[in-house]
């Protein structure tokens, strides 16, 4: 009865600190990797179906959805629009963005990682170029299930080393 | 509402190690017990600002809990926050190495292709539990084959054909849907044409519908100039491709996957 009541106490005590707009109510947002508008940056222009729902990529169960598929991705970075960064850029840098119920794409944020994961810029002309290019990819396929459109959320991550592009996931 | 049944069935963590028993605590540590239940109550809503908050709240009560650290970093991996997963995924690890090692060598590989950051994970986990050192966590592949995939992408293709080669010859050891797939890759890639066709020609054995067997022996027929065959298993592979017969992971693609423009591309030869 004792354990009972112990575990009752800490589960209410854990539960209430929901109730109340206490600092650790900031400290995630919503959703891990949402994307808030942010108007020093972002394209006002840019508008989503449901700032309130939107989805991760692999919610729909079909993968990256891009026309071509992955060939296409892996062409157009790899093959027509060459890229490459300065000799110290090595390691892995994510673009996370929102496609929306549209297609297009807005809200863009940058990720660096060095090989042992720790955050690190990539020089500033290779992470303008890669997000130039990638502003530019048209072939999102719009989300869709069950004759309903959804925003959401898709990255890509580009494997780096020394300033020459290897490989896009995901 | 099946919306929400989809998103919540891919919300559930596919590379989930199993559910810890919380009845082992129960008698024995009343806040690791409690840490448990609200681990396994914040695995539902993965992601969500709750969800992290439970997680935290079970670190706090237990914090040797390495399963609350290890769900917790499940999200980032995902969402592409590869920092912040590392930093949890590798606190797990150091609490529970024999349980988080083949997983986080597993993600290094199949997110990051890192492939080194693998094989560093899966050879430590090697040392400690002897060459069976389980399976990827989308049930794919033994970790085993994971290793030659990632010593074929750090260029050591004879170390990949020695490692799988040596796999499949262990009578205990039943072959995953791939293992000669791949075999057959790296074997046409070293230049062994006999013997990569042998072994896609046992692939199929074991996956009869995949196309990527069809379009790698369409492949290598063209090479040896046998213009039927080659356009033959191409044609095979792509109404495989058509009616839905591919690989398929949620996160990521698979390493040498083909893709429904790599058979047109290579059927264009014929035209």
């Amino acid at each position: 009865m004792k354990q009972f009541i112990f575990i009752h106490i800490i589960l209410i005590a854990l539960c209430s600190c929901g109730q109340n707009a206490t600092k650790t109510d900031f400290e995630y947002p919503l959703q891990v990797g949402d994307i808030t508008f942010d108007p020093e940056v972002d394209d006002p222009s840019f508008k989503l179906c449901d700032e309130e729902r939107v989805l991760q990529y692999y919610n729909f169960g079909k993968g990256l959805q891009y026309k071509g598929e992955k060939p296409a991705i892996n062409e157009y970075f790899l093959k027509s629009v060459p890229i490459s960064g300065a000799s110290d850029d090595t390691g892995y840098l994510t673009l996370r963005f929102v496609v929306n119920c549209g297609g297009k794409t807005g809200r863009f944020r940058v990720l660096g990682i060095d090989q042992g994961y720790s955050e690190r810029e990539f020089s500033a002309d290779l992470t303008s170029k890669l997000l130039k290019a990638t502003r530019q990819l048209d072939g999102w396929v719009v989300g869709e299930y069950d004759g309903r459109v959804f925003d959401y959320y898709q990255y890509l991550t580009f494997k780096i080393e020394r300033g020459k592009l290897i490989e896009v996931l995901p | 509402m099946r919306l929400i049944l989809i998103v919540a069935a891919l919300s559930i963590p596919v590379y989930a190690i199993s559910q810890p028993n919380c009845e082992i605590y129960k008698s024995s540590n009343e806040p690791c017990y409690t840490a448990c239940l609200l681990s396994i109550r914040a695995t539902g809503p993965q992601g969500s600002r709750q969800s992290q908050k439970d997680f935290d709240a079970a670190i706090e009560l237990c914090p040797s809990f390495d399963y609350a650290y290890f769900e917790k970093s499940v999200p980032y991996l995902k969402r592409g926050e590869f920092a912040t997963w590392k930093k949890l995924i590798d606190k797990a690890v150091e609490l529970n190495p024999i349980a988080h090692l083949g997983y986080r060598g597993w993600c290094k590989y199949q997110f990051l292709r890192d492939y080194r950051g693998s094989l560093m994970d899966l050879e430590k986990l090697e040392s400690v539990m002897g060459d069976d050192i389980g399976y990827s966590m989308n049930g794919d592949y033994h970790l085993e084959i994971v290793k030659a995939l990632c010593y074929k992408g750090i260029g050591d293709r004879q170390k990949a054909i020695d490692i799988i080669e040596s796999q499949l010859s262990k009578p205990e050891y039943s072959p995953m849907p791939y293992d000669y797939l791949h075999l057959g890759i790296i074997k046409m890639e070293v230049g062994d044409v006999g013997g990569a066709i042998e072994l896609l020609n046992k692939s199929i054995q074991y996956s009869e519908y995949l196309p990527d067997n069809y379009y790698y022996l369409g492949l290598l027929y063209k090479k040896q100039g046998m213009i039927a065959k080659s356009k033959s298993n191409l044609e095979k592979a792509r109404a495989y491709y058509q009616k839905g017969y591919k690989r398929f992971d949620p996160y990521t693609h698979p390493m040498d996957q083909v893709f429904i423009a790599d058979i047109e591309r290579e059927l264009q030869d014929f035209d």
